[in-house]
């Protein structure tokens, strides 16, 4: 391919990547910050350079849809609602776009990196809109879309490292996206199956009766 | 290849102990028939096979077939345990979850890889937060687990990325180096909760079985360290960069975890906070071995992995055989539990001397090694007393045991085994029946054989000193020599100072 074509393309990943993670951080509506969040788990395999090979690729790109798709039946439901960014999306945007200018500027930490300075770029905007969920979140689905940005972020400063990952590094970072999803899923829907339609954590830590007559009064002998 | 055979078996009967999650009897019966089959996988893995799959790979060692073969033992006696003390039922599958990715983290040769599959294995530990009837508090326990496992997945990540690639090229400050060593520690810290990173794990022990609680926070990210270890040697250690500032960190989490939780862990009235807390304390000689930057440390620091492990779970073993003996996990409540359970007091002893032990024991040995590879002077002398301050809470515990009595819950003779003769025409109420009388033996029976399984890991039993002393998982064979790396010997940024 030609190459200004590739970067043009690169480019367009990245943009994409991290505009999904802002919308992933910012939106209030649990359904939209999903969509967000798909779009910038499907980016992260393909900002590499080269492309990981092809059943790899799909297999982190079935991953990505995966979790996404676990995410969304947890917020089934109509207008339910997320915690979205305290500080709203505009300086969400900014905090992005300095991290990723970080990113970029320091591509390689200190030695040739074998990776597209893009992802690098990408990568350092996705962990800097993960800090803030990560950190302050209040609901479980906030705080795991943060955690997937996060997770996202760290895969994308080891590719622009380390370069396109093998195929078993695929497969398993298939692997670790699908189930953060899938664990993120099971939370949220258990928050939920409490009542109310919100997936607020609990104001309290539960305590186990130590003087229970059953070491964990959960189910039936 | 054998360890994919263990891998296969146990991500089986896990998803088919999901699958039969509406039907209690079904799931249980597949999780522990799933870890009897695991025992013998485990068993049959032949501990000098590789399989190169496009640069990458897995690679067998003897080290790996030791973890898998004693983490299925423990992992069943707990399930058996939890079981009968009325614990969770999708323990067992967890356990099947975290013991595979257990296998593949020790074998996968690529560091890079096998920090992926750690943090996945930490992943499974959410399903047994979950409680019916408080779904909300459970979950919210779960969700901070999922940050500590997925915020410590990402800085070893970064770290393994930073050091996986060519550096002959060089032209960072030593000052990385160090960040991505502490980013590594800290990574492995966070795993096993350690101080100051302890305040998701002290909330998990208040949702978790006592019986899950050592799978979750000592076997799934003791593998962790053991990839640490293994790359802190070949990455970080023949560097001739001065790290002293990141390892003074590390050795001060370390430090804090073995004095500040045994602490902790005496002062608590919860005998699954004092399981909690004496994780943590043991945790922190792994982070100690992980301060050591010697090659030195890799035996010992492997072999008190092992000993740690199936400690913690025996430990484990003795807390639930309590829950179900006396029906109560309150400290002051047990006064008199000696005499009226003898199996668990000599449980109990085995417990102690396998994760105290005394010199000349190889786990003390081991232990001994790591502390004065560490740290030099009187200091090492104060921080191996430090080791032995779980003395403290095993004495309170056999000091309430050895009380008068302050009431009769239970006839002196609870803990002894029940058999009804057998009715033939009602073969299935006559065993439920046998099962029902017979939870606080069994329970103490399971404390009792784990104890004796501690007691020989820490005596250096089942060729464990060997094989702790072997080779990393390789694709090369008989190993990877690592040249000495001198960042001043590479063109420095202008404006920087060397080493």
């Amino acid at each position: 391919m030609n190459p200004a074509l590739a970067g043009a393309a690169l480019a367009a990943v990245a943009l994409a990547v991290v505009v999904g993670a802002v919308i992933a951080g910012s939106a209030r509506n649990a359904r939209t910050a999903i969509f967000g969040l798909v779009i910038t788990m499907v980016g992260v395999p393909i900002l590499a350079d080269p492309l990981p090979w092809p059943l790899a690729l799909s297999a982190r790109l079935v991953a990505a849809v995966l979790a996404g798709y676990l995410l969304w039946v947890a917020a089934r439901g109509h207008h339910v609602r997320t915690g979205g960014s305290l500080v709203g999306w505009p300086t969400d945007v900014f905090l992005a776009i300095g991290a990723a200018v970080v990113g970029y500027g320091s591509h390689g930490l200190g030695a040739p990196a074998a990776g597209p300075a893009l992802a690098a770029a990408a990568g350092f905007g996705l962990a800097a809109l993960s800090v803030l969920p990560v950190v302050t979140g209040r609901d479980i689905l906030r705080v795991g879309i943060g955690l997937m940005l996060l997770l996202s972020g760290a895969l994308l400063i080891r590719t622009s490292l380390g370069g396109t990952p093998d195929p078993l590094e695929q497969l398993l970072t298939a692997g670790l996206v699908a189930m953060l999803g899938g664990a993120v899923a099971i939370l949220a829907v258990a928050a939920r199956s409490d009542g109310g339609t919100g997936f607020e954590m609990a104001d309290s830590t539960p305590r186990r009766s130590s003087h229970s007559g059953d070491a964990h009064p959960t189910e039936q002998r | 290849m054998s360890l994919l055979v263990f891998v296969v078996v146990a991500i089986a009967f896990a998803g088919l102990a999901a699958l039969l999650r509406g039907d209690p009897g079904p799931r249980t019966a597949a999780g522990l028939i799933g870890l009897i089959v695991a025992v013998i996988a485990a068993l049959a893995i032949d501990p000098a096979q590789i399989v190169d799959i496009r640069g990458g790979g897995i690679a067998t060692t003897a080290y790996l077939r030791l973890f898998l073969v004693l983490g299925s033992l423990v992992g069943l006696g707990l399930a058996v345990s939890g079981l009968a003390g009325g614990s969770r039922r999708d323990a067992p599958a967890v356990t099947l979850g975290i013991l595979a990715a257990c296998g593949l983290t020790l074998g996968l040769v690529d560091p890079r890889a096998a920090v992926l599959v750690a943090t996945a294995g930490g992943l499974f530990g959410v399903l047994v937060t979950l409680i019916p009837g408080n779904a909300r508090a459970g979950a919210t326990v779960g969700i901070r687990e999922t940050r500590a496992v997925i915020v410590a997945g990402a800085l070893a990540i970064a770290a393994t990325a930073w050091f996986g690639r060519d550096l002959s090229q060089l032209a960072a400050q030593p000052v990385v180096f160090g960040l991505a060593y502490l980013a590594f520690a800290v990574a492995v810290a966070m795993r096993f909760g350690a101080i100051p990173f302890h305040l998701w794990a002290a909330r998990l022990t208040d949702v978790v079985p006592e019986t899950a609680l050592p799978i979750l926070t000592a076997m799934a990210p003791a593998t962790l360290a053991v990839v640490a270890l293994a790359w802190t040697d070949a990455s970080v250690t023949p560097l001739l960069v001065n790290l002293d500032s990141a390892r003074l960190l590390v050795l001060g989490i370390a430090i804090a975890s073995i004095f500040l939780a045994a602490i902790a862990a005496f002062v608590q009235d919860d005998l699954e906070h004092v399981l909690g807390y004496s994780i943590i304390g043991d945790a922190g000689v792994v982070m100690l071995a992980l301060a050591t930057l010697d090659p030195e440390a890799w035996a010992p620091a492997r072999l008190w992995i092992l000993v740690f492990v199936v400690t913690r779970s025996s430990f484990a073993a003795w807390v639930a055989g309590i829950r179900a003996g006396f029906w109560t996990g309150r400290v002051a409540d047990l006064r008199g539990w000696v005499w009226r359970s003898p199996p668990l007091a000599a449980a109990l002893a085995l417990v102690v001397v396998a994760s105290v032990g005394f010199p000349g024991l190889v786990s003390f040995d081991a232990r001994k090694a790591i502390v004065e590879l560490a740290i030099d002077g009187p200091a090492a002398t104060v921080v191996l007393i430090g080791t032995l301050l779980p003395l403290a809470y095993y004495g309170r515990l056999l000091a309430i045991g050895l009380s008068r009595p302050d009431r009769v819950v239970q006839p002196i003779s609870a803990w002894r085994p029940h058999l009804a003769r057998p009715d033939v025409t009602a073969i299935q109420s006559w065993s439920s029946h046998t099962w029902d009388t017979n939870r606080a033996f069994t329970t103490a029976t399971v404390a009792i054989v784990l104890g004796a399984l501690a007691l020989a890991t820490s005596a250096g039993a089942f060729r464990g000193p060997e094989a702790a002393a072997g080779l990393p998982p390789t694709l090369t064979g008989p190993g990877e020599v690592v040249s000495p790396v001198d960042p001043g010997d590479q063109p420095s940024p202008s404006g920087s100072v060397g080493p």
